[in-house]
């Protein structure tokens, strides 16, 4: 078993932007487990892992210029658990009300770690997002996270995807 | 991943030659104003540099910086390297049709002849000890041939150095690449930083301006060599974990996952 898996995140930024979507082409995961992970390279990633494994996200941007950071990464729950106040604390970017007619994803954890650097802007580079994987995972059964990328600044720089996994194998 | 820093140092050639100084005629802007780049698009530039590290001090983003010249009031750097050169014989075939349908019709104006004297345009030459200006005709901004000795475009700004503070001490390490862009002219300069050091760190970029003057009676391309200042501003803050805010930890799954 391997110790750590990587998950790169390739984003078009440009793309993504016009298209106001990480769809249509603009994302694509990939991920260096031997477990059997499956859809790679497509936004439905599902990625093959064991407990105890040290698993990575790192985004990697095509157009080196453009500002491409990991936003949060929340693992979605199928219980009626209320979300924490953490993630309701969190300010909804416009670019989130797509996602509004699906029903509201309780948010497990994973947001609102402060991300401002010391001369007091938001620098999402300052994040690393990496985690173990739990023992206690129902194994064949895909956790699906909700992965939040930030382009740049503004009210239209934060989009989404849902649609990525971690499965126990 | 942390982006790329690019700048653009744009110049008001006429007026820098003219004053023989770059003070007041150089507008500095740069991609990194989300990060708290100040000055940006004016003369007093300062680039923010956000160096992240991890907990046992290491670097932890490679910060790379990028410098893109421009010229004011000149032919865009992006039309094709081989513009002027296209235009020029562009103009002269059109000149040589002219002149052999003056020649079918018949008589020859004298009027006819000054025009297309006109149109064949100037051409500047290089100095024996210059280098990189292909002799070319002279081009106004629209394009076309010119003869008018105020109405020209002048060639590309050239970075031929950094140097300052920022270099000696280590700060960054500029350097010049060949590159697949012809915009520049196939070469750019860029630099790696250092951000273990926070502070503000000056640099001096030397350019060389080119000046058309008569000699000889002929037209030629100088080099005016000038300088002009900027500034970086390192800053330094440690990593951290996305999920936890500090070190790595269990990842927060629910009890339930999502179906469907």
């Amino acid at each position: 078993m391997k110790q750590r898996i990587s998950i790169v995140v390739m984003v078009d930024a440009v793309g993504a932007l016009s298209d106001r979507t990480l769809h249509n082409g603009n994302i694509s995961l990939v991920d260096d487990s031997s477990a059997g992970s499956k859809h790679q390279g497509t936004p439905d990633l599902v990625t093959a892992v064991s407990p105890g494994q040290v698993v990575q996200w790192t985004p990697i941007h095509i157009d080196v210029q453009t500002p491409v950071e990991i936003q949060s990464i929340e693992f979605l729950s199928g219980g009626a658990a209320p979300a924490p106040a953490g993630a309701a604390a969190m300010p909804r970017p416009a670019g989130h009300s797509a996602a509004a007619s699906h029903p509201a994803p309780a948010a497990a954890s994973g947001t609102g770690v402060d991300a401002v650097g010391s001369n007091g802007r938001e620098n999402y580079d300052l994040l690393v997002w990496e985690g173990i994987v739990p023992h206690g995972m129902t194994p064949g059964v895909p956790y699906r996270y909700r992965l939040a990328l930030r382009l740049h600044e503004g009210p239209n720089s934060v989009l989404h995807i849902d649609s990525p996994a971690l499965m126990c194998v | 991943m942390a982006q790329q820093h690019g700048i653009i140092v744009l110049f008001d050639v006429e007026n820098a030659l003219r004053t023989r100084s770059l003070d007041g005629n150089t507008y500095w802007f740069d991609n990194m104003k989300l990060f708290g780049s100040t000055g940006v698009g004016s003369e007093q530039l300062v680039t923010i540099v956000p160096g992240t590290h991890y907990l046992d001090g290491s670097q932890a983003t490679e910060q790379v910086l990028n410098w893109l010249p421009a010229a004011l009031g000149s032919i865009p750097p992006t039309v094709p390297r081989n513009y002027l050169a296209e235009q020029g014989r562009a103009d002269d075939r059109r000149t040589l049709d002219e002149l052999a349908g003056l020649d079918a019709a018949g008589g020859v104006e004298e009027d006819d002849v000054k025009r297309l004297q006109r149109r064949v345009g100037k051409r500047a030459r290089k100095p024996a000890s210059g280098r990189g200006l292909t002799e070319a005709k002279l081009l106004d901004v629209t394009g076309r041939t010119t003869t008018s000795s105020d109405a020209y475009n002048y060639p590309a700004p050239v970075i031929t150095d950094i140097t300052g503070p920022a270099v000696t001490e280590k700060i960054m390490y500029p350097a010049q690449y060949g590159s697949p862009d012809m915009i520049y002219d196939g070469w750019y300069w860029a630099a790696t930083v250092d951000t273990s050091r926070p502070g503000v760190y000056r640099y001096t970029m030397h350019i060389q301006l080119h000046e058309l003057v008569e000699r000889n009676d002929e037209l030629v391309w100088e080099s005016v060599d000038l300088t002009c200042e900027s500034n970086l501003k390192i800053i330094n803050d440690p990593k951290r974990n996305g999920f936890t805010g500090a070190g790595v930890g269990v990842l927060p799954l629910p009890p339930v996952p999502v179906t469907g």
